[in-house]
């Protein structure tokens, strides 16, 4: 996490190669268990991504859906992503995005099934309530790392169970739809589901307000006095204390702004998606977003790219396992091999090390000089 | 069942029973969890270990008989356990091996090895049965219960010592008693527990103290490894002879809570997980009174972060305090003088 100003074209590289060798390592276990390996891949690595063909008719697009599928996933990514890439960059370890998520989507699902109003004010009562209800669940291990040291990991991983048994209780006891045949609330009023606007697909306005959401955070992180203290507070915790910043305020504040954007993440699935709560309203993405932070290097310009790319492996992973016999786990298993291999911040300097050696090991060295020594 | 037959039934020795059952694959890797937790290498993967123990252990008890048909019958379940193990403590020094060497962080390695042992068992599953919901089409084998002889015969005693239907324990129950002692003997009365408590101390202290800091870390995370698989082999040998999807369900992480809940000692800590486990079991109790367990199952969480927060005031508390003495005794000495 420790972020030292590298040049960018190196950092690329760096992601890239990391991104290749996942991949490659993951191609190598399918081929063990697969009898048709390369047909797989193709479809993970081609999948979502729309077929353009000359018809009788003219131009055609096949697999708008898959786009769109691609599209809705990378959305939620990017919301997680920037929530986990704020906490990240000051510094804490946050993980508690997944119980922000179910927070945020029962707010909105609140709102959206007990209040009545137009449209658009509407979704933006459901939204603000989203945001604010993430905002306080990232707050409260905010204060509590701040000002009473409680370690964060421990506390947001804890408020991930209760946020999820909350949501569960509320949902089982009180908004549950009796004659639905599953487990589920009735479905959103048509003036609290975010209209859609890629036609064919459920790619709604999400898509413009997390455009908006990564704009503001990056403002928030690289134009404000608030972005700034929060920099430093990551950089530097000491630094930033002998400077005047005030840190638990910074600490605090840091995970609640996460908090928010994940809350919204929440309201993307609930109004966006499923337009109705269900049990299991996030399997876990709360944490995907970690390896999308991870691969943006915590910078809010880069995670729409790290979103995207990782939403499209994702999509890519549910068209292989239906076209395939590999399981959709496989992403899984390049997830893993993509966060620890670029966590690990001293394996390049290692292997130019061991490079070098390997190149000049006083076996050869010695030769090269009785070689020299023979041709004089 | 009214509220009086639920109370009534808590206080029964089938209930501790049941406690001690589901107490069992907390306990194992809440001992982990703090190994790891007193080197200062927090392991938040105990979780994934559980999880990849859990699954080798069948696939490989499984798969034993036919491997090796000249063995005596009842090996195979614990070539299966002993597979389990390995491969978890093969996550466990992949996590310290990035760490430690390769200055990956510790939390995020760890992450990804949850990740890993998460999609990677499903994935070789799928591989192997066709199913991705569990193993139910192997058969594979259990480790054994342990029955204490005699006691059967006594009303009651027989309830508590060989459990509710008198088949007695698994193995593993005896295994976290006996290996709860040897921790804290470990901890507190060898000095490899006195290095390692140092080092989780204070590492720069320890190593000018001649402690190979690096190898003491090292330790604690291959026996966090250890300790998650015997947790995740009694869910999936003893507990059930079936490998499920996710079976440890958090299991690992309130085994980490249970860490934290205990002030970071053996005894304190298998108190928390056993408090966790009656939580649990109570939980059970209370769905026939129409509870909903939501209630139940946010005790934990709910007693973890209130010990997180009384441990650190009390902390504060204890530091202001010796503070203050150490100055009165600097005032009174420069009176004397």
């Amino acid at each position: 996490m420790t972020e030292k100003r590298k040049p960018f074209l190196l950092d690329l590289l760096r992601i890239v190669t990391v991104i290749i060798v996942a991949l490659l390592l993951g191609f190598l276990i399918t081929v063990m268990v697969s009898e048709e390996p390369v047909a797989a891949f193709e479809s993970l690595l081609t999948g979502p991504f729309p077929k353009i063909s000359m018809g009788e008719a003219g131009l055609q697009l096949k697999g708008i859906n898959r786009f769109g599928n691609w599209l809705e996933d990378s959305i939620t990514l990017i919301l997680v992503g920037l929530a986990v890439a704020v906490v990240f960059r000051a510094q804490q370890f946050s993980l508690g995005a997944e119980g922000q998520i179910y927070i945020g989507a029962l707010a909105a699902g609140i709102v959206s099934l007990f209040i009545s109003a137009p449209l658009a004010i509407h979704i933006g009562l459901a939204l603000i309530a989203a945001a604010l209800a993430g905002f306080i669940w990232g707050w409260v291990p905010g204060v509590l790392k701040a000002y009473v040291n409680a370690d964060e990991i421990v506390s947001t991983l804890m408020l991930n169970v209760i946020a999820i048994q909350i949501y569960r209780l509320l949902l089982t006891q009180w908004l549950r739809n009796p004659d639905a045949g599953y487990i589920a609330t009735e479905f959103f009023p048509e003036t609290a589901v975010l209209p859609i606007i890629i036609p064919g697909t459920r790619v709604t306005i999400a898509l413009i307000l997390t455009v908006a959401a990564i704009i503001g955070t990056w403002f928030l992180m690289m134009r404000t006095p608030l972005g700034y203290e929060l920099r430093v507070v990551g950089d530097n915790l000491k630094f930033a204390e002998y400077g005047g910043v005030n840190t638990k305020r910074t600490i605090a504040l840091s995970m609640a702004i996460s908090g928010a954007l994940a809350g919204l993440a929440g309201a993307h699935l609930s109004m966006g998606l499923l337009k109705q709560l269900t049990l299991n309203i996030s399997l876990g993405i709360g944490f995907e977003g970690i390896v999308v932070a991870l691969l943006a290097r915590n910078d809010p310009k880069a995670v729409p790219l790290a979103g995207l790319f990782y939403g499209y492996l994702r999509t890519g992973a549910q068209i292989m396992e239906r076209s395939s016999d590999v399981t959709r786990e496989v992403v899984l298993i390049i997830q893993a091999i993509i966060i620890i291999l670029i966590t690990a911040e001293r394996m390049l300097p290692l292997l130019q090390e061991w490079w070098k050696k390997r190149r000049h090991s006083p076996d050869e060295l010695i030769a090269e000089a009785q070689e020299a020594a023979d041709v004089v | 069942m009214s509220f009086e037959t639920v109370i009534s039934s808590i206080f029964t020795l089938a209930f501790i029973a049941t406690v001690i059952r589901i107490s069992t694959p907390l306990i194992l890797p809440a001992l982990g969890g703090l190994f790891s937790e007193l080197a200062g290498v927090i392991n938040i993967a105990l979780e994934g270990l559980m999880l990849a123990a859990a699954f080798f252990g069948v696939v490989i008890g499984t798969f034993s008989p036919q491997w090796f048909p000249g063995l005596p019958f009842w090996v195979h379940p614990w070539l299966g356990a002993l597979a389990g193990i390995l491969v978890a403590m093969l996550l466990a020094w992949i996590i310290a091996f990035f760490h430690l060497e390769l200055g990956a962080d510790i939390i995020l390695t760890a992450l990804a090895i949850n990740i890993l042992a998460q999609g990677g068992t499903v994935f070789i599953m799928f591989a192997l049965t066709g199913d991705k919901g569990s193993t139910s089409t192997l058969a594979s084998p259990a480790i054994p219960n342990v029955v204490i002889p005699f006691v059967n015969n006594v009303p009651g005693l027989g309830t508590l010592l060989n459990a509710e239907n008198l088949t007695g324990y698994n193995i593993m129950t005896y295994a976290a008693i006996i290996f709860t002692v040897l921790v804290w003997i470990m901890l507190y009365r060898t000095p490899i527990g006195a290095h390692l408590r140092a080092v989780g101390e204070n590492p720069a202290a320890a190593a000018s103290v001649g402690i190979n800091v690096k190898r003491v870390q090292y330790m604690a995370l291959l026996l966090s490894g250890f300790f998650s698989a015997l947790g995740g082999i009694n869910l999936s040998m003893g507990y059930l002879t079936i490998f499920q999807a996710n079976m440890t369900a958090g299991r690992g992480f309130i085994a980490l809570a249970a860490v934290f809940l205990g002030n970071k000692n053996p005894i304190g800590t298998v108190i928390a997980a056993i408090i966790f486990g009656a939580a649990t079991a109570l939980g059970a109790q209370m769905g026939t009174l129409n509870v909903p367990n939501q209630y139940i199952e946010m005790i934990p969480p709910f007693v973890t972060i209130a010990a997180l927060v009384i441990y650190n005031l009390r902390r504060r508390a204890q530091i202001a305090a010796s503070a203050r003495k150490f100055q009165e005794k600097m005032q009174t000495e420069q009176e004397v003088v």
